[in-house]
């Protein structure tokens, strides 16, 4: 039996003063600090989605055009989040990012070198999409205007391009489905360490971890979804992040 | 299709629930997993009404359970995320149930129209109130003389008078019952004032004043957990209408002469073929539910797509009748004192 004091037409004790959302103090010096890391994250992981899949080009030699134009894409994104950093007058500290996407990175070298297009394409259009569109989500919502503006129109871009990895591994679950499985076993665990990793300088852009967390696990299962998977399955490959 | 948004009733039926329907990475999880964890659309069922007309639905479990009550923003993302779930999957007509409409409501979530890709219509949503207030209005009438009150003498006290639900019952006790005297109790005097110039009927008065002159109480505000109720001083009979969230008053007016009703919950007439109502709890949990999501399958039975019940203070009697009439015309019926113990033991 519930102890809550509320009913339906009770007053949660909650002000509206407390809705509107505080939106940080973009000059402080640990905003800027905390913001180099999270700059480079975002400029790392734009320029490594435009590595990854002109490398899934070459599994895919057919769909080479294709790959290519998103990867363009990738590119362009990269120098708008660039643009956000100089706007601050903030260093991308791209030593840290590098280190930051390190065992992602060599997972998927690993993959690409032993011809595995699922795990690739897992790595870079299911978990870094997820990864990247969540954190753009929860980041429009306390931005400064310029980047808020830059990063409203990336999270257009993604949703206007296809998903070709998507694509791809729907057209295929039949075939891929246990390489898909095996691979995210592997690699769902690494987001999650990432996500942690950088908690803190997320907080001082006062994005969330929780939040963040969320926003990634509706991607992540909205994709799986998209590609067929059922709830059960989802939940048993979700189970990763949390092991 | 019809859209029912609910969640558990506490953050260990929530893992049971989880791992009976085989979510287990949220079911092993801790309180911060369920924080973190999206919206499911856990159930599509199909319905047919009493006219032969079948619709489709969906159950979504918003992942909230109330011991987020306190993380106003975890609260805030669990109601809106569950929303835009239910517009992407194209549903026309969704309820908000249980703590989902208060948390909208209270925590003003009209001004985050906008989530991800999504912009919420809210047209595809109703908080099912209306059909909540005639529930339990018809509840009383119904219920009233089988315990031997009469209404033509019965003074009534609503708790939480003036909120969405208590004032439409408000309004309907006074223009549709002939009741002798209704009480109105709440904890702000300034909408209270209103009411009772609105009605130009109702007089004002304290829980602990309208208690003992009250054969019937209806409740639709929370009772304050410490309060301490004497039972002896209350009317013989005396019904109590449970018509709050969640409904724990058999707790305190355990007593002889002492009906205690589950406010705002309807039958339907067939055996629906659903896992949710289990596990909200329902005692025939194929056939019970709550009013509010009722309401959302009445609209798409009637077609009615429409934000049938929104904001405060809107309910007017006439859509009280219209969707009163729809839903017996549907099968449903608002469950009576013949499907409890009667009266409470002592």
């Amino acid at each position: 039996m519930q102890t809550i004091e509320s009913s339906k037409n009770a007053d949660i004790q909650i002000t509206s003063e407390d809705n509107p959302i505080n939106l940080p103090d973009f000059s402080t010096e640990a905003y800027k600090d905390a913001y180099s890391r999270i700059n480079a994250i975002v400029i790392e992981g734009e320029q490594e989605a435009h590595d990854n899949y002109i490398s899934i080009a070459s599994l895919l030699p057919n769909e080479s055009d294709e790959l290519t134009k998103l990867a363009k894409m990738e590119l362009k994104h990269k120098k708008g989040f660039t643009a956000c950093g100089r706007n601050l007058g903030v260093e991308a500290d791209m030593i840290f990012a590098k280190k930051f996407f390190s065992k992602l990175h060599g997972n998927f070298k690993v993959a690409l070198e032993n011809g595995n297009l699922t795990t690739c394409l897992l790595i870079q259009a299911i978990l870094i999409e997820a990864f990247a569109i969540s954190a753009y989500h929860v980041y429009i919502r306390v931005a400064d205007p310029f980047a808020k503006k830059i990063t409203q129109g990336v999270v257009k871009d993604e949703y206007l391009h296809l998903n070709y990895g998507q694509e791809w591994l729907k057209a295929n679950l039949k075939t891929c489905k246990d390489e898909l499985m095996q691979a995210n076993k592997a690699n769902l665990p690494l987001i999650k360490k990432m996500l942690d990793e950088v908690a803190d300088d997320a907080s001082a852009l006062a994005m969330d971890r929780e939040e963040l967390m969320e926003e990634f696990m509706i991607a992540y299962q909205d994709t799986l979804l998209e590609i067929g998977l059922d709830n059960r399955e989802i939940a048993r490959m979700a189970m990763a992040a949390i092991v | 299709m019809f859209g029912l948004i609910g969640h558990s009733t506490s953050f260990e039926d929530a893992k049971r629930k989880a791992s009976m329907l085989g979510f287990d990475h949220i079911a092993d999880g801790d309180l911060d997993v369920w924080c973190s964890a999206p919206p499911q659309l856990v159930e599509n069922v199909e319905v047919k009404s009493a006219t032969g007309i079948s619709i489709e639905g969906s159950y979504i479990d918003s992942c909230f359970v109330p011991e987020m009550l306190s993380r106003f923003k975890t609260a805030r993302r669990k109601v809106l995320n569950a929303m835009e779930l239910a517009q992407k999957k194209g549903i026309n007509i969704t309820a908000l149930g249980g703590f989902t409409s208060i948390i909208f409501e209270n925590f003003n979530l009209l001004q985050h129209k906008q989530i991800r890709n999504t912009s919420l219509e809210w047209e595809r949503f109703t908080t099912g109130n209306t059909h909540t207030a005639w529930v339990i209005c018809k509840q009383l009438e119904s219920n009233a003389p089988k315990v031997g009150i009469d209404l033509k003498k019965a003074t009534v006290a609503v708790v939480g008078a003036t909120g969405d639900i208590g004032s439409a019952v408000c309004r309907w006790l006074t223009n549709k019952t002939g009741i002798r005297e209704l009480l109105m109790v709440a904890r702000q005097q300034d909408p209270l004032l209103s009411l009772q110039k609105e009605l130009n009927a109702g007089r004002i008065t304290s829980l602990d004043e309208a208690l003992p002159l009250a054969d019937i109480v209806v409740w639709v505000a929370s009772m304050p957990k410490t309060i301490e109720i004497d039972t002896q001083k209350l009317q013989n009979p005396c019904l109590m209408i449970d018509g709050g969230y969640p409904k724990n008053l058999d707790e305190k007016f355990k007593g002889k002469e002492i009906y205690v009703l589950k406010g705002g919950i309807v039958e339907f007439f067939s055996d629906i073929g659903w896992n949710m109502m289990e596990l909200a709890e329902m005692e025939n949990p194929q056939r019970e539910m709550f009013a509010c999501f009722a309401e959302a399958m009445i609209l798409e039975f009637e077609k009615c797509h429409t934000n049938f019940s929104w904001g405060r203070n809107n309910i007017t009697l006439e859509k009280m009748e219209f969707i009163g009439a729809a839903s017996e015309k549907h099968g449903f019926s608002a469950i009576g004192l013949d499907k409890q113990i009667n009266p409470l033991p002592v």
